[in-house]
């Protein structure tokens, strides 16, 4: 594909010198860039492995979660469970802020647990099947906010990768070649000068020997 | 000669803001770990004006890895610089407590270079798993 040349007012010496200088920003902000698209990509992956390992986890929470209550709900009743468990209701807390990576704003949620609080229901009436099944539920919301986190993060990652690549497809395919291209074509244009001057003086030189 | 592409410009705009936006995440203030673990919400403040959330578990695994002296010399985040076009991972660190941290993790012993730590990239994917908020990427122009 023949590269495009850069819009020069005048072919000098200060232009290609303004030139130079532009290509030596440019190729280092590719190097710049083309760590950071590697960095995210890194994390992307990383984060995709995870969002992975935490699904896997949390269907796995879900199917032992649901096996301790269908236990417990056969060992007690479901009334009497219903009866019990209309107490445990409770808000959920949730840390929420921000972290960056490579300048990608990812959220970072956590849940907030509160140390040593009662699950609500009366541990007088109640079997440890309920408490084990009430253990693993926690257990499931805090991998359902993790995961919330994660794939929150993978779709962030995902666009600013593709937006950081095209940037850098830009870069490394259309402007350092242009500016290339425009420093080699004034290379040529003052060598065509020199050409034509030591033409010109010659020419003067051959009309003072005949004089 | 040919024309201006009517991108170019638009394009030497962009790269300006790249520059602008891969560091502008970077903490005004470290805060030791000690002050963070106190915090009810840990969190940094950066430069541009946005808030930089810690995971208290992070915070806890930092925490039982070091003793109460070293906690209070631990700053975080952890910067960890990415050199350009070598590959080569740098984590900048003004105290020892740093490198005590990442050898840890690493289970390895290390060197500590002129700029700091130098990592290669599978080291830096085992450090950033588990240290997922309480370290921060630095894109010096250059190191």
């Amino acid at each position: 594909m023949p590269q495009q040349l850069i819009k020069v007012a005048r072919p000098t010496k200060i232009e290609l010198i303004k030139l130079r200088r532009r290509l030596v920003l440019a190729t280092r902000i590719q190097k710049i860039i083309k760590d950071r698209v590697s960095i995210l990509i890194l994390e992307f992956l990383q984060i995709a492995r995870q969002t992975v390992e935490t699904k896997r986890a949390l269907l796995e929470e879900f199917s032992e979660g649901y096996k301790a209550l269908s236990i417990a709900a056969g060992y007690h009743g479901y009334i009497a469970l219903e009866k019990e468990l209309i107490a445990s209701e409770k808000d959920l807390a949730i840390a929420g802020g921000l972290r960056n990576v490579g300048g990608v704003r990812i959220p970072a949620f956590e849940l907030k647990e509160e140390e040593g609080a009662l699950r609500g229901y009366s541990l007088v009436d109640t079997s440890s099947w309920l408490d084990q099944a009430a253990r693993l539920s926690g257990k499931c919301l805090e991998t359902i906010v993790e995961l919330a986190e994660l794939q929150r993060s993978l779709e962030l990652l995902g666009k600013e990768i593709n937006r950081t690549k095209r940037i850098l497809n830009a870069l490394e395919y259309l402007i350092i070649p242009s500016l290339q291209a425009t420093i080699k074509y004034l290379y040529m244009k003052f060598e065509e000068r020199d050409r034509e001057e030591k033409s010109r003086l010659k020419r003067v030189k051959v009309l003072l020997e005949r004089r | 000669m040919a024309d201006e592409l009517p991108y170019d410009r638009i394009l030497r705009e962009c790269l300006k803001s790249e520059l602008r936006v891969i560091n502008a995440h970077l903490p005004s203030k470290q805060k030791p770990l000690s002050d963070l673990l106190s915090e009810e919400y840990p969190h940094v403040l950066c430069r541009d004006g946005s808030t930089h959330l810690f995971k208290r578990k992070e915070l806890k695994y930092l925490a039982d890895l070091l003793d109460a002296e070293e906690q209070k010399e631990l700053s975080l985040p952890i910067l960890i610089g990415v050199v350009a076009g070598v590959g080569e991972i740098v984590i900048l660190c003004p105290g020892v407590v740093e490198e005590k941290v990442i050898s840890k993790i690493l289970d390895m012993p290390l060197t500590r270079g002129q700029k700091g730590i130098v990592i290669y990239k599978p080291q830096l994917a085992i450090i950033r798993k588990l240290l997922r908020t309480t370290t921060q990427y630095l894109f010096p122009p250059k190191l």
